[in-house]
């Protein structure tokens, strides 16, 4: 538990935009769900990948339940700068502290499967295979949506007319 | 941050949490490939029924009646088999992306295979005779289903469009006239001296046929084309009208 302890909460938090307090009951539920269904773990499968799934179905389970309520969730510099590299094809993008909000917005604003295959993309490294057993979809969805997620940030910074 | 790890702890042990057993699991994903299957069979019945129902159809008719090819298609499709196929397909797709690995292939993939194994089955299925037994059993035990389905019987009962079928119940008539018991049990006269009698047939009682021509008054009919009722065609050679 330790070890995904901080890595689920992290992209729990992220992925719903909740508050800390409601993302640590969501992370004990996906704990004792996993516990349930440790029978149902296949050893072909990384137990990373099917752990971040059970994350993932708690949280919209969970959204969808309306047992959370969406808060602003601070994000670290690094991983903002991870998505705007990816996105914008940027050397190095280097946020200034005035649009750090904005452009949180816009993440915010993007449709949660966007931000979510942003989210697994390119703050958790995971690679397309990984993804697609984490979402449960075909790798080529998974490979259209990366894409039209970043498209959609994209005209999301441009219509704020951000510049980096 | 709460010490998440001793609180799942806690609750586990204070709700008396327990792992699911392994063959729960394993029920559970043959039960789903079985629904898979299953799916997959009835979805070739319905096929084999699709076809069945468009091979007893006569399909050269249509410019008889003065309708397009098309409009005759749109009208003769055996919506009631097809819509089964589709929902068959459908629920064998839903059951496949649930299995372990089913999310791993497309849409579409997925879809068609589901439909090329229901065609190739039913295609089958079709040539063993299996549609025909089927399609006697939902006749004759499923209430409404004749008004559900188009068959070969409603094609040529309709009389203001110039098309009859029946058995000849007379043939002493002048002029090669005949009286002709149609699939409704009703007694027409059937003035057939500028006909033409398709396939090799000759009047006779007891003949069944289908005739192409124009309703002239009540129970009148001017045959211009007579051809035989093919055998096996529909229920009508199965005994008795309709």
């Amino acid at each position: 538990m330790k070890r995904y302890e901080t890595k689920l909460i992290n992209y729990i938090l992220k992925i719903s935009n909740i508050s800390r307090e409601d993302g640590e009951d969501i992370l004990q539920e996906v704990f004792v769900k996993a516990y349930q269904n440790l029978n149902d773990f296949d050893l072909n499968f990384k137990f990373s990948n099917w752990i971040y799934s059970i994350a993932h179905n708690t949280t919209i389970s969970a959204f969808r339940k309306k047992k959370v309520r969406p808060q602003t969730v601070s994000w670290e510099d690094k991983d903002l700068n991870n998505i705007l590299k990816s996105t914008l094809d940027l050397e190095d993008a280097s946020l200034q502290k005035l649009t750090y909000k904005h452009i949180l917005k816009i993440i915010n604003q993007l449709p949660l499967k966007y931000k979510d295959v942003l989210i697994l993309k390119f703050v958790e490294g995971k690679d397309y295979r990984e993804i697609s057993d984490i979402l449960r979809k075909p790798m080529g969805t998974i490979a259209t949506l990366i894409n039209r997620a970043k498209k959609s940030l994209k005209q999301g910074l441009e219509k704020e007319d951000i510049k980096l | 941050m709460k010490n998440i790890s001793n609180e799942v702890l806690k609750k586990i042990k204070d709700n008396n949490i327990k792992p699911k057993p392994r063959w729960y699991f394993i029920t559970k994903n043959y039960f789903i490939w079985s629904i898979f299957v299953i799916s997959i069979i009835l979805g070739s019945f319905a096929f084999s029924m699709v076809l069945f129902i468009i091979k007893q159809l006569d399909w050269d008719i249509y410019h008889y009646i003065g309708d397009s090819f098309l409009k005759t298609v749109f009208i003769s499709l055996p919506y009631l088999w097809l819509i089964f196929l589709i929902l068959f397909t459908g629920v064998a797709y839903y059951n496949f992306i649930h299995t372990k690995r089913g999310y791993r292939f497309k849409f579409i993939s997925i879809l068609l295979i589901s439909l090329i194994i229901s065609i190739i089955l039913g295609t089958g299925l079709y040539f063993n005779g299996f549609s025909e037994r089927l399609e006697n059993v939902f006749s004759g035990k499923i209430p409404y289903y004749n008004r559900l389905v188009y068959s070969c019987e409603k094609q040529w009962m309709q009389p203001k469009r110039g098309l009859l079928a029946g058995t000849i119940i007379e043939t002493e008539l002048p002029e090669n006239n005949f009286i002709l018991m149609d699939l409704d049990n009703n007694r027409w006269k059937i003035k057939a001296s500028k006909a033409i009698w398709k396939g090799k047939i000759a009047p006779a009682t007891g003949l069944k046929i289908k005739l192409i021509g124009k309703l002239i008054e009540n129970n009148n009919f001017k045959a211009m084309e007579i051809r035989p009722w093919k055998q096996g065609q529909g229920r009508f050679m199965m005994g008795g009208n309709r």
